[in-house]
């Protein structure tokens, strides 16, 4: 009677221990699966962020164009660059809810946004040159639109490789790599900075050409 | 973690490259670390944008410093000051912060998301170039930030409605502690609870050999034991005068706002 009772506590240890690991793991794997998704979904509102930022920049253009074609005489080659490169970055067709996982789409997408950036900066070089435009108030409040949307640009951008970097971090950590890759979790690509498109523009001033 | 290794990181691309030195979130809503502004209308405008978080709940900080200290732009520089400081209210996000650089004769006027609508950056720019830069050319900076702090509450007036508190009025009533004391609590109970009925299936077991009742004692004691614990929070409210002082809300910026120099 006695044996028996021991027997059946031991038994009755093991079944508690045997429990207890399993929601152990089920809590980890459950608790990394959350996680992975959470960070998951902070990658997409920050890529969403930086889509709704490039919007905002490509919506300031015609504006922008509008006023600046108004001053007399100005460079129509500079004009007709803007446009070409807004026009370009249309074409790119990019999901805005979900970050992309094709790295090759995004650097697609960055370049078409680099080339946008450097040929308003090129716009607003060339604008010095023209007193009567930098005067004006129209001009100058789309020159600060268009600043501090280059800032915000930035900004999200730099929030984006953030949640980017966590989440990778996170698939890749010791208890989640083993299952990351079963539930779809797959590595995502960053932001680089592309060649030339954080450069100032070079221009050439060429006074005799008109 | 990650976190922790970027600032590391970064600390030591600072420490490698240029020293850059992050500002502490100020102690008041003006704070004049250059010494340009008259004692009178630091007090002044510091009340007022104080009155201003009570009213409005936007927290408006006027930061002026001797100098630029960063090898970055001004730009890029204000965005992370503002972000470490947290101005504006967390759910709102509604901070905008003017900061000058005396020496470097530059200023920036950075706009959390939330005041991003009252605050466009092309009226930011308006403010910088017509409120305040025509003041500061002349050397005037009581009248520069009078006249800038006059037009960035103006502005931002009718966007959100205050509490009556700032976020330094709410800390000294209720103190952080607080806020952790209660899931405490809470999961003190769920353990006392989870403890009694383990005691109670092992009393109903030996209830065949022995007569019942002990566990009773039991429960009564893990219960009044939680209760011990959360009569404790009665000590910690009552706090002294609140003297102006800012603190930050846990606001964001995502770039928005304008510079200009003079």
């Amino acid at each position: 009677m006695k044996k028996f009772g021991i027997g059946c506590g031991v038994l009755a240890l093991l079944g508690v221990i045997g429990l207890i690991i399993v929601i152990v793991v089920a809590l980890l794997a459950g608790g990394g699966y959350n996680r992975m998704v959470a960070l998951s979904q902070r990658v997409n509102s920050s890529w969403a962020q930086v889509q709704n930022v490039y919007q905002r920049r490509a919506d300031l253009i015609p504006n922008l164009v509008a006023t600046v074609s108004g001053s007399a005489n100005f460079e129509k080659s500079t004009l007709t660059e803007i446009t070409a490169a807004r026009a370009s970055v249309g074409q790119v067709k990019i999901d805005p809810n979900s970050s992309p996982t094709d790295p090759a789409k995004l650097a697609q997408f960055e370049q078409a946004q680099g080339a946008l950036s450097s040929a308003l900066s090129r716009l607003l070089v060339v604008s010095e040159r023209y007193p009567d435009l930098k005067a004006s108030a129209g001009f100058r409040d789309l020159q600060a639109q268009l600043e501090g949307t280059e800032n915000r640009i930035s900004v999200e951008r730099g929030n984006f490789n953030q949640a980017v970097q966590d989440y990778n971090t996170a698939i890749k950590s010791f208890p989640t790599v083993f299952f990351a890759g079963r539930f779809g979790f797959t590595e995502k690509p960053y932001f680089t900075a592309t060649t030339g498109a954080d450069k100032p523009p070079q221009v050439q001033f060429d006074f005799n050409k008109k | 973690m990650k976190r922790f290794a970027v600032i590391l990181l970064a600390l030591f691309c600072l420490t490698a490259f240029a020293a850059e030195v992050m500002p502490p979130t100020p102690a008041k809503y003006f704070n004049d670390y250059a010494g340009v502004t008259a004692p009178a209308t630091a007090t002044q405008l510091n009340q007022r944008l104080e009155q201003f978080e009570r009213d409005t709940s936007s927290q408006i900080v006027v930061a002026v410093f001797p100098k630029l200290q960063t090898d970055s732009s001004i730009e890029d520089y204000c965005v992370r000051v503002f972000n470490s400081w947290h101005v504006g209210q967390k759910d709102k996000n509604n901070g905008a912060v003017l900061f000058v650089f005396t020496q470097d004769r530059k200023m920036y006027l950075q706009t959390g998301y939330g005041l991003e609508g009252a605050l466009p950056d092309a009226l930011c720019k308006r403010i910088i170039e017509d409120e305040i830069k025509p003041s500061f050319k002349a050397g005037d900076f009581n009248a520069g930030l009078t006249a800038g702090v006059n037009a960035i509450l103006a502005a931002a007036k009718g966007e959100y409605k205050g509490t009556g508190r700032t976020v330094a009025d709410q800390h000294f009533a209720m103190p952080s502690g607080n806020d952790n004391l209660v899931p405490l609590i809470g999961m003190l109970f769920f353990v006392g609870i989870f403890i009694s009925f383990f005691v109670l299936a092992a009393s109903a077991n030996r209830k065949g050999r022995r007569s019942g009742g002990r566990w009773h004692g039991w429960t009564i004691g893990s219960g009044s034991s939680s209760s011990g614990w959360s009569s404790g929070d009665s000590g910690w409210s009552g706090g002294g005068d609140s003297g102006g002082g800012f603190s930050g809300g846990g606001g964001s910026s995502g770039g928005g706002g304008a510079g200009g120099s003079w």
